[in-house]
């Protein structure tokens, strides 16, 4: 696939809790290789598009294409299998396994041993396993996990806890990822290794990123492209320059100019 | 046959020796740890020299290394010298500003850089630093998107170094055998706590000098392992890593990352260490932390044998007497319960010499150690002379730094002034000639002594008594100089004391000091004896309590200088309090408010007074203010009281 091809389509996506309209007629795409920021005040519907996209909920009307697949037809868990994973906002990993654990657990979906080989764990389940942590130690050398390693992850601090969790989405090969408030809780020093990271990643393994984020300074340095929710509604999509500039988004979401 | 005299012909002895069938160095990497066989390092630092030939590099350059502990380092440090330069390393945790500085200070032509964190530094720098023609990287993470040809990789130098080879098959050996032991190897830029660092000129010969001191100390040898963790800009680890390496073929192991140390430690257990006194504290605190979170019955068996190895210990190292059999039966049995364990969590399994520099060690912490059966040893050396004095063998004390290792000589000057002469001092300081004559002197037989800038003195068995840095002296009336802090030190090393506070100074003739008795453990001798108390206050001025603190003061008293000693001093009525801005929250003493608080019971002191009245004003936890009225006693020593 090309560059600038679009890899995700978003279409005519409504989806509404009770009486309340989470998302309004959305649509927008996202193209190969970019980071496309998705950004809004509380309770725009950032986090509900997410759960959209990877089927926790279940759209009511519009379309979602991604390379060829309607995701709103395909059943939750074969998501991954697609090539699409996520982080979330309130952290969801096994808190009572190591850094390593919940990294290996991820690589599940690319494993074809069955459950006899692996019992003996000899030959090929042996070999595959060795690849498989290849693929992991490659990751914790990326994000600079070694020192946690062996770490039962509920006992890391919450910073590097997100660096796990991203770390676990990194190890499902994504060719789409999507990120929940990456930087959320973070100090300054933390949310620039997180930012350094995605770009890193954005630059060596052209992973497409779709990223919720309410740092705004953040947003504007690493996107390629924003698109602004206000109650379920796109507002705006375009380059982080364009969306400095746009009156509706400053009302919206940077407040009222006065 | 002659030893080599350069890092470089070290390098090409130990690649004839060894080949490709023995580990040079070791480097964990993606989890697992890679050897590289001095085949390999031989190879690498080939490659790097003639590329670095090829990129223009010329005899005498000087080329600045900054990156972490990495084979990578050493490999491009030997190529900066085989090719004739002169190797200077930087701190990672410089500044772009402290970087420029070094690098236009030792008119460095080119700079290794290990990642994209020290590019970026340089990158900010660049228009500022026009004589360096490239910078060198060897770890590409992050890097892929730049483009600016002033950076180079580490494998592109090595390239250009494989095509130079073709060209000149001879040029990277005729380039070592240029290189005489005289040649400067390194410029070490001390950190200089006042004004702008100093590059000290290390010689081949001095560090080659510095290895063989060490180890005719401590036998090391191609079978022993050791992890270079100490910053590889600092001297100590160009000396006992790099260069004991290459002289005995030592294993030089790399941790995988700066957070990974503590872990790699107990991997690679080495047999010889190097801490800060801080880094063995931390280590026991972390032991008790760790053991409180432990299971059950580690807590007992930890709660049942330590009492075991304390006793053990004194009886080995402070008592020197034998251990009768059913102590040593009870030891073996803690070897094996804890002490053992307890060596292994913390990668101290192997070790041979354990040894502690920069600030004194709590004797408590040598006392853990010792418990556990790891005697640390002080060492106490500088970037320009290495190492001054250190403990040899068992003959360690609490209260000296050791003695010369042979081949070092110390002498005190008439100011007090340590100073140390031998093959390990340095040649000077780069393009600082006054500096470089203030810091050498030459003696009537043409000696060259380092003036350390310490104040010292030699004890009658022959070790080296630290006291200050030689501005931190005080002198007395007499003119003669003390240094509080070292006394105050040694007063705390008694567990029945927990703070004091020496006077002195110009106007006075002699040393007092304020005396804090540490109330929870002289409550406890107090109770053992049966010697019944009240209060802090009572506590305080029994005679007794008295006795017993002025043995510890006689004791100290024992190893200072007549002028040093400390003559009177009171027990205090009441503990020194940071509520009170009378200490700092870090516990340190705020002199200025203690001497005026205080000043009757110093008036006293100083006077003919054998007591002193005091009405203090307290301010309580809960904020009332009360008024304690009470005597208190100043006690006096005299040349009888020191012990025989």
């Amino acid at each position: 696939m090309n560059p600038k091809d679009t890899q995700l389509s978003v279409r005519n996506v409504n989806l509404s809790f009770g009486g309340t309209q989470a998302l309004v007629n959305l649509g927008f795409d996202v193209r190969q290789g970019e980071i496309l920021a998705i950004i809004g005040p509380n309770g725009a519907g950032k986090t509900s598009l997410l759960n959209c996209l990877n089927r926790f909920y279940k759209v009511e009307s519009g379309s979602i294409q991604f390379e060829g697949y309607d995701l709103t037809k395909i059943a939750p868990h074969r998501i991954a299998g697609l090539g699409i994973a996520r982080t979330f906002q309130n952290i969801a990993l096994y808190t009572g396994l190591s850094t390593l654990d919940n990294l290996m657990a991820a690589r599940h979906i690319h494993m074809h041993s069955g459950l006899l080989q692996s019992l003996i764990y000899w030959g090929f389940a042996h070999r595959e396993d060795i690849s498989h942590r290849m693929v992991v130690e490659e990751i914790i050398d990326f994000l600079e996990m070694e020192h946690i390693r062996r770490s039962i992850v509920g006992s890391l601090p919450y910073g590097l806890r997100k660096r796990v969790e991203l770390g676990r989405a990194l190890a499902m090969e994504p060719r789409l990822l999507l990120l929940d408030e990456p930087m959320t809780g973070m100090n300054l020093e933390e949310k620039e290794d997180m930012a350094r990271f995605i770009l890193d990643l954005h630059e060596r393994q052209k992973t497409t990123i779709l990223l919720i984020e309410h740092d705004m300074g953040l947003v504007m340095d690493i996107a390629d492209r924003v698109v602004v929710l206000d109650f379920g509604v796109k507002i705006a999509e375009g380059s982080p320059q364009e969306i400095r500039e746009d009156q509706q988004v400053i009302k919206a979401y940077l407040g009222e100019a006065r | 046959m002659t030893l080599p005299d350069t890092l470089p012909k070290c390098l090409v002895t130990g690649y004839q020796k060894y080949g490709d069938g023995h580990t040079a160095l070791r480097k964990k990497d993606r989890g697992i740890w890679r050897s590289y066989s001095w085949e390999d390092s031989h190879k690498q630092v080939q490659n790097l020299t003639l590329g670095l030939i090829h990129l223009g590099l010329q005899r005498g350059d000087k080329v600045c290394i900054v990156g972490d502990n990495d084979p990578q380092y050493i490999w491009a440090q030997i190529a900066v010298q085989a090719g004739g330069g002169v190797a200077v390393g930087v701190f990672t945790d410089s500044t772009p500003p402290e970087i420029q500085f070094i690098v236009e200070h030792s008119d460095a032509t080119f700079v290794f850089a290990k990642d994209q964190e020290q590019c970026d530094k340089l990158l900010e720098i660049k228009s500022q630093i026009p004589k360096v023609r490239g910078v060198i990287y060897w770890d590409d993470k992050g890097l892929w998107g730049y483009d600016d040809p002033w950076l180079i990789s580490f494998d592109r130098v090595q390239e250009l170094g494989q095509e130079q080879q073709a060209r000149e098959p001879d040029r990277f050996d005729s380039e070592i055998a240029l290189g005489k032991g005289t040649d400067v190897a390194i410029y070490c830029y001390t950190s200089g706590t006042m004004g702008v660092p100093k590059g000290a000129m290390i010689s081949h010969a001095n560090l080659l000098a510095g290895s063989d001191l060490a180890v005719a100390v401590d036998p090391r040898s191609e079978h022993h392992d050791y992890l270079s963790f100490l910053p590889p800009a600092w001297i100590t680890e160009n000396v006992l890593g790099l260069a004991i390496h290459l002289r005995t073929g030592m294993i030089v192991n790399f941790p995988e990352a700066p957070e990974t140390v503590q872990e790699n430690i107990r991997e690679v257990a080495p047999y010889w260490l190097l801490f800060s006194a801080r880094l063995w504290e931390s280590m026991v605190a972390l032991v008790q932390v760790k053991m409180t979170e432990s299971t059950w019955i580690n807590r007992l068996l930890y709660r049942w044998f330590m009492p075991v190895g304390y006793k053990v210990a004194t009886l080995r190292y402070e008592q020197r007497t034998r251990i009768g059999l059913h102590w040593r039966i009870l030891h073996a049995l803690g070897e094996i319960a804890v002490f053992q364990p307890l060596r292994d969590k913390l990668g101290l399994t192997r070790v041979l010499s354990a040894y502690s520099s920069g600030a004194a060690l709590n004797p408590d912490v040598v006392r853990f150690f010792r418990a556990i059966g790891v005697n640390i040893k002080q060492l106490y050396g500088s970037t320009e002379a290495q190492t001054h004095t250190l403990h040899i063998g068992d003959d360690v004390r609490f209260e000296s730094v050791g003695v010369p290792p042979p081949g070092m000589e110390i002498r005190i000057a008439e100011d007090g002034e340590i100073l140390v002469h031998g093959p390990s001092v340095f040649i000077g300081y780069y393009k600082l000639p006054e500096q470089t004559e203030h810091a050498i002197e030459i003696d009537e037989n043409g000696k060259r002594w380092f003036r350390t800038g310490d104040a010292g003195y030699v004890s009658d068995d022959g070790h080296l008594i630290y006291l200050d840095r030689m501005k931190d002296m005080i002198a007395l009336a007499s003119g003669e100089k003390y240094s509080p802090q070292y006394i105050e030190g040694r007063l705390k090393f008694s567990p029945y004391i927990r703070d004091v506070m020496t006077i002195g100074g110009a106007e006075k003739g002699f040393v007092t000091a304020l005396i804090n008795i540490d109330f929870n453990s002289v409550g406890r001798w107090a109770e053992r004896r049966g010697l019944s108390y009240t209060t802090f206050v009572d506590l305080s001025q029994k005679k007794e309590v008295y006795a017993l603190i002025r043995q510890d003061v006689a004791g100290v008293n024992a190893t200072l200088p007549p002028a040093a000693r400390v003559r009177r001093f009171v027990l205090l009525h009441k503990e020194f309090d940071p509520d009170e801005a009378e200490l700092t929250r870090t516990r340190k003493l705020k002199r200025g408010i203690l001497s005026d608080r205080y000043q009757d019971m110093i008036a006293a002191m100083y006077g003919d007074e054998d007591e002193v009245r005091v009405r203090a004003a307290v301010k309580y936890r809960d904020g009332r203010e009360g008024i304690i009225e009470t005597t208190v006693r100043v006690e006096t020593l005299v040349e009888e009281d020191l012990p025989k």
